[in-house]
């Protein structure tokens, strides 16, 4: 046998070609023309991992997410509420006094036992009633915005009796002032401070002056610097003692000079800690109030405490910031996740095309 | 009437469909007997066969003509279907070739064919993987040089020097034989 010429080893080449068998060409035909149904070729893997389109999955995924971003959302508004302060609020309370005033003396808050007047007074003495026992007391800012509605004609009336209603439980006007005029101009506004401890009283006696448009109640807790900075002023008062010894014992002119010199500083110090330190119980033993009376419908005063489109736009950039914030730590905690997974499928894509090439060497 | 247009128009078949379908009836016995050739085995050939166009069939919407040929790109999912059987089985190197069927050479044709095309057979065997590959591409599957190249990756003018050496290699080894 001769070597074959080109077109004759082309035309054996095609002669040697393989070819289907009719019965699988038939089979395959059958199901192209059905659009290749899946197969269970691996049946273990089916059964395991069901192969759901992505598109499928779209729809629980983004409703799973939301969940999530709606369950933190709410955890965080809650802590957030949580954290420090509570806000007790009513809007378009009756005129009556409520309930809840009750509960405030059982909050802890500091028995003040006068106006903010004797708080001066108690100063010089202050260091000393913080005992161990004291410290262990709670200390209690709260404050308190009343609105109430009045009639145009019924304002100057109303201020009247806020001002004896504040007097009558020991309390400060610190600032005043009073619109006449048609319904909506005319009002008043008042700033005041209320001894803690007759806040819930006050607060019942201006409710009863005329109707309650709003009411908000808050408090903070602030015994944490309250007691640090008492503890710095026990130890400055330490400290004075030692430096007086020092004084007493001093010999010489230089050595006295230093110790009065470290006295004077100490005790500066210790005015500033005091002087902060009456600041704090002021804040717990003086609850500031803020009262308007207004006239007019509810919505038409801004700020009236009801519920309006501003305060819905304000809850809507809140929660859009939550999620927001949400959204950036899933992407923090999922950009290095993603990144290696990445990794992982560009190595596995270059092992693979690596072996498929060595299978044919 | 505008209903009924509407209606036939969605049940047209898509041009993707439409476009795979003559792919498929113009391929399949080309597709069959490249992957054949490379794992020299015919039920695992149809297996493969069947998940080349499965898989080509899923992906048909992601075809980009702009890439190449529709038929260098059914190669070369077929390939790597192939080349993933072979590696699954690890058996490319253990594979025997199948035995040529003299019956199938026909009895109509002469002693002297049927000696020839059994030389062809047994050079066959004696090439590279990489170099059958090639021929089978070529001369089995009836592709192009740019359409070979595409599926493997290489320039085209790369393709056609390997081919013309891989042709070369089995006439000389049809000499050897003869």
């Amino acid at each position: 046998m001769n070597t074959p010429r080109d077109d004759q080893l082309i035309a054996d080449l095609r002669a040697l070609r393989p070819a289907p068998r009719p019965q699988f060409a038939a089979k395959l035909d059958e199901r192209a023309a059905a659009g290749f149904p899946r197969r269970s070729r691996l049946p273990r893997i089916s059964l395991a991992v069901p192969r759901i389109s992505p598109r499928r999955l779209l729809l629980p995924a983004g409703g799973l997410a939301i969940l999530a971003i709606a369950i933190t959302t709410a955890v965080v508004a809650f802590q957030e509420d949580n954290n420090g302060e509570v806000h007790l609020s009513m809007a378009g309370a009756s005129r009556d006094p409520v309930p809840a005033m009750q509960q405030e003396r059982a909050t802890g808050a500091t028995q003040a036992s006068g106006a903010a007047e004797s708080v001066e007074d108690a100063s010089a003495g202050i260091e000393l009633n913080f005992s161990a026992a004291r410290l262990r007391q709670r200390h209690v800012e709260r404050s308190a915005q009343l609105v109430l509605a009045a009639e145009p004609g019924d304002v100057a009336e109303d201020s009247r009796k806020v001002f004896e209603a504040v007097h009558a439980h020991d309390g400060i006007v610190m600032r005043s002032s009073t619109r006449q005029g048609a319904p909506g101009d005319a009002g008043a506004r008042f700033e005041l401070l209320i001894p803690t401890a007759k806040l819930g009283d006050a607060l019942a006696a201006l409710s009863a002056i005329d109707e309650v448009r709003f009411r908000h109640e808050s408090t903070a807790d602030i015994t944490a610097p309250t007691a640090n900075v008492s503890e710095l002023l026990q130890d400055s008062k330490a400290r004075i003692d030692s430096l007086l010894g020092q004084l007493e014992a001093a010999e010489s002119e230089s050595e006295r000079e230093a110790v009065e010199s470290e006295l004077r500083q100490e005790r500066r110090h210790r005015a500033l800690l005091r002087s902060e330190l009456q600041h704090l119980q002021r804040r717990a033993e003086l609850s500031r109030v803020t009262l308007r009376i207004e006239t007019g419908a509810a919505g038409e005063s801004s700020g009236s405490g009801t519920w309006g489109v501003d305060d819905a736009l304000g809850d809507a950039g809140h929660i859009l910031t939550i999620a927001a914030a949400v959204t950036l730590i899933g992407l923090a905690v999922l950009a290095p996740i993603a990144l290696i997974a990445l990794l992982a499928w560009l190595t596995h894509r270059a092992w693979v095309r690596r072996e498929r090439r060595r299978v044919l060497s | 009437m505008e209903q009924t247009l509407v209606a036939e128009a969605k049940d047209a078949p898509r041009t993707a469909d439409l476009a795979f379908d003559r792919l498929y009836r113009s391929s399949r016995d080309d597709v069959y007997a490249y992957v054949a050739s490379l794992l020299r085995d015919a039920p695992a050939a149809e297996e493969v066969t069947a998940a080349a166009f499965e898989r080509a069939y899923r992906k048909r919407n992601r075809f980009d003509p702009e890439r190449g040929e529709p038929r260098a790109w059914l190669f070369g999912i077929a390939r790597n279907a192939a080349l993933d059987e072979l590696r699954r089985r690890s058996r490319q190197a253990e594979l025997a070739a199948e035995p040529a069927d003299l019956e199938s050479f026909g009895s109509a044709e002469s002693a002297e064919h049927s000696e020839r095309r059994l030389a062809v057979s047994a050079a066959l065997e004696r090439l590279e993987p990489g170099e059958r590959e090639l021929i089978a591409l070529k001369y089995f599957a009836g592709l192009a040089n740019s359409e070979i190249a595409h599926v493997l990756g290489i320039s085209e003018s790369n393709a056609g020097t390997k081919l013309h050496r891989a042709m070369t290699k089995l006439r000389e080894a049809c000499h050897e034989y003869a």
